[in-house]
């Protein structure tokens, strides 16, 4: 039994289009789940399936262990990726009116409105259209409508689309505060860098199937190569390793791709018999190479 | 849940600048209409017409009559012109100093034509003079010719006297009419869009998160229809308050028994088409395809409102008016004039009624259904023969 959210075997048929061929997806509570896919992939149809939108045609959507109800999807955040505001009410009207929806009082939904107002920065905003902010700004509202209600299962589609590093930042730590207060929290972006630096846990999907799921470390360690990058301390001898495959570098630097079952110490001694070696790094790819590998582009 | 849809609904509209001005001019028109009825005759009695009348050795006596036959209508003022010689007389009248001038004989002389009005008040005044003239001749006193002249009673009746307040009944049947044609026109397509505007910034997805689409599609219902009403109710007092104040018309106690029925039909009427409109918002994404859904929906207000004025001063029992009367969409501007015409019989008001709330029932009941699967929907427009599917419990593709 898994605490939080799981997703298993999820299909999903739109037409002559089969969106979802098996989509499983791990949101344990307090764990920030990166959710990874080109366009397309069906990462924004398996949300919309966890939050009841769009029917299944097959598959699970569990909670805590059992089939999620509608009680439970009251206590979801959902920030969807085209933003979803009125435009002529208030900012503060507009956060306690969706914490009202959520299920909270009259005064603690206008407490709350304040204070996710603030915390998102914009607490001079508050009597503001929502019409009159900027994309920007728009975009911190629908996070803090979103969270008004505390929700136990945070699910947001593109979060950082169009925000500017100010905004990222505070994003950031906001969904980095959900976790440590045992929510879960499940995003989409396509910042692989950002998803590298915030999230420990990835699962990555494309053509509606799940292709990977695990630590980052982890996903970067099944790479089936490694890149070995050698710095010369004079210029840069003619060396390349048994099975490498040489890749654009700087001067007095020399990069390799090599299968991962390589030995980097044998390699490091052969380079040491042509040169100087002056460092080394061997490592396994990005998130954003090991994404490509898997998405197959 | 419905009822923060609807407060937000209230909200939200009611402090638009558009529904400000509307209001604000509905009242006024409603305030200003009485104001200015009750000003303008005063201003037009006041005035009345000057005549001036030339005079030739004509006695004091033929003056008082003419004065006392003009009195109210005319506003008569004499110019002696004994003396001028008949061109003179004649210079007077061409020169318009006086209108016309009374000559011995007696004579009236006019400069180009006959001025009726006057004609016949200084006809009337000379009979009279002439009568009293020749009754002293023949011996009889003053009590005896005032008793001579003293006109007869004459009284009447009527075999089918008009009711003083059918004028006020029909003026309100009328505004029934009006308003159960025009509020759910205005407020059902304020649904449509507000629908749409969810559907098109996508708001609809985060709503569905903590909402059953029947709550949200009630919640909008019961908010815009209570705007309405809200407009309606500031309008009309606004009006009676008008009426009332100035004493322009007086509201027979009569009216009072059909306003409910009006009320009633007024609340039925909203809630049929606004639930109409919203369903068929929730067909298309964008605000430009919206003529294209709404056509179907006038055709039934078109019909009751053309009927419905025929009826009014008409025949409000023709089998064409008993039909539309029962149909649910025509039914709200069809019963409160046939109420007030006193043209419908009690178990029909009864069956009607039955009819405009099963309706309405009925269409929330298909709209509900419908709403599920057409609020997620973008792109194109759902078309008819998809919406007849989905309401008989298919769901989209």
């Amino acid at each position: 039994m898994t605490d939080g959210l799981r997703v298993t075997g999820l299909h999903k048929r739109f037409g002559d289009i089969e969106a979802l061929r098996g989509i499983d997806l791990e949101v344990p509570r307090g764990q920030l789940v990166g959710f990874l896919g080109p366009n397309g992939a069906g990462k924004t149809t398996t949300m919309r399936g966890v939050l009841g939108l769009v029917a299944m045609d097959a598959g699970k959507v569990s909670w805590d262990g059992r089939p999620m109800t509608e009680d439970d999807r009251h206590h979801i955040g959902y920030m969807p990726q085209e933003r979803g505001l009125y435009p002529r009410m208030m900012v503060h009207e507009h956060i306690a009116y969706m914490g009202r929806l959520a299920g909270l009082d009259r005064a603690t939904a206008a407490k709350r409105a304040h204070q996710w107002a603030e915390r998102v920065g914009l607490a001079d905003r508050g009597d503001d259209l929502i019409q009159e902010l900027s994309t920007g700004n728009q975009q911190r509202v629908q996070l803090a409508v979103a969270l008004v209600h505390e929700p136990a299962l945070l699910i947001l589609d593109e979060p950082f689309a169009g925000l500017d590093p100010v905004a990222v930042a505070t994003l950031s730590e906001v969904m980095e505060e959900q976790v440590a207060r045992n929510a879960s929290v499940v995003f989409s972006s396509h910042q692989l860098d950002l998803v590298q630096d915030l999230a420990e846990h990835v699962t990555i999907v494309a053509a509606g199937e799940t292709q990977a799921t695990g630590t980052v470390t982890e996903l970067r360690g099944r790479s089936p190569v490694r890149h070995l990058e050698v710095h010369w301390a004079a210029a840069t001898p003619d060396w390349s390793p048994p099975n490498g495959s040489r890749r654009e570098a700087p001067p007095h630097t020399s990069r390799f791709v090599v299968p991962a079952g390589t030995d980097a110490a044998v390699l490091i001694a052969d380079a040491a018999t042509h040169g100087e070696v002056a460092a080394v790094s061997f490592e396994p790819p990005g998130l954003d190479e090991v994404f490509l590998e898997l998405v197959g582009q | 849940m419905v009822k923060e849809v609807a407060w937000r609904e209230i909200r939200t509209r009611a402090r638009t600048k558009s529904f400000k001005w509307i209001t604000g001019i509905l009242v006024a028109a409603a305030v200003a209409g009485p104001v200015i009825a009750t000003l303008v005759p005063d201003n037009v009695t006041e005035e009345l017409r000057e005549v001036t009348i030339g005079l030739v050795e004509v006695d004091q006596g033929v003056e008082d009559q003419i004065l006392a036959f003009t009195e109210g209508g005319l506003d008569v003022t004499f110019r002696d012109l004994s003396g001028l010689s008949a061109a003179g007389v004649e210079q007077a009248l061409t020169d318009d100093d006086v209108d016309l001038v009374l000559e011995p004989g007696p004579t009236l002389v006019w400069d180009r034509s006959k001025d009726f009005e006057v004609a016949a008040a200084v006809y009337t005044a000379l009979q009279q003079q002439e009568l009293l003239v020749r009754g002293r001749t023949l011996g009889l006193d003053q009590g005896d010719i005032a008793e001579l002249l003293t006109p007869a009673v004459v009284e009447e009746r009527f075999a089918n006297e008009a009711d003083a307040s059918e004028g006020v009944t029909i003026f309100v049947s009328f505004l029934g009419l009006m308003a159960a044609f025009m509020l759910p026109q205005i407020f059902g397509q304020l649904t449509l869009m507000s629908v749409v505007e969810e559907k098109s910034t996508r708001v609809i997805e985060v709503l569905l998160n903590h909402l059953r689409p029947r709550t949200l599609l009630m919640g909008k219902v019961l908010g815009v229809g209570a705007l309405a009403v809200l407009q309606l109710v500031v309008v009309v007092s606004g009006l009676t308050a008008a009426l009332l104040l100035t004493d322009f018309v007086e509201i027979p106690p009569s009216v009072w028994r059909f306003v409910p029925v009006i009320l009633v039909s007024i609340l039925g009427g909203l809630a049929i088409y606004n639930t109409l409109f919203a369903l068929l918002g929730s067909l298309i994404s964008r605000q430009e395809d919206a003529s294209q859904v709404m056509m179907p929906v006038f055709i039934p207000l078109m019909a009751g409102f053309f009927v419905g004025q025929v009826a009014i001063t008409g025949n409000a029992e023709s089998v064409l008016v008993r039909a539309l009367t029962l149909f649910p969409l025509t039914a709200p501007m069809m019963l409160p004039l046939r109420v007030a015409r006193d043209a419908i019989a009690p178990w029909e008001v009864a069956l009607t009624l039955t009819l405009l709330a099963f309706g309405v029932w009925l269409l929330v009941r298909i709209a509900s259904r419908v709403y599920e699967f057409t609020l997620l929907h973008t792109g194109s427009r759902i078309g008819w023969g998809q919406l007849v599917r989905l309401s008989r419990g298919a769901t989209l593709d």
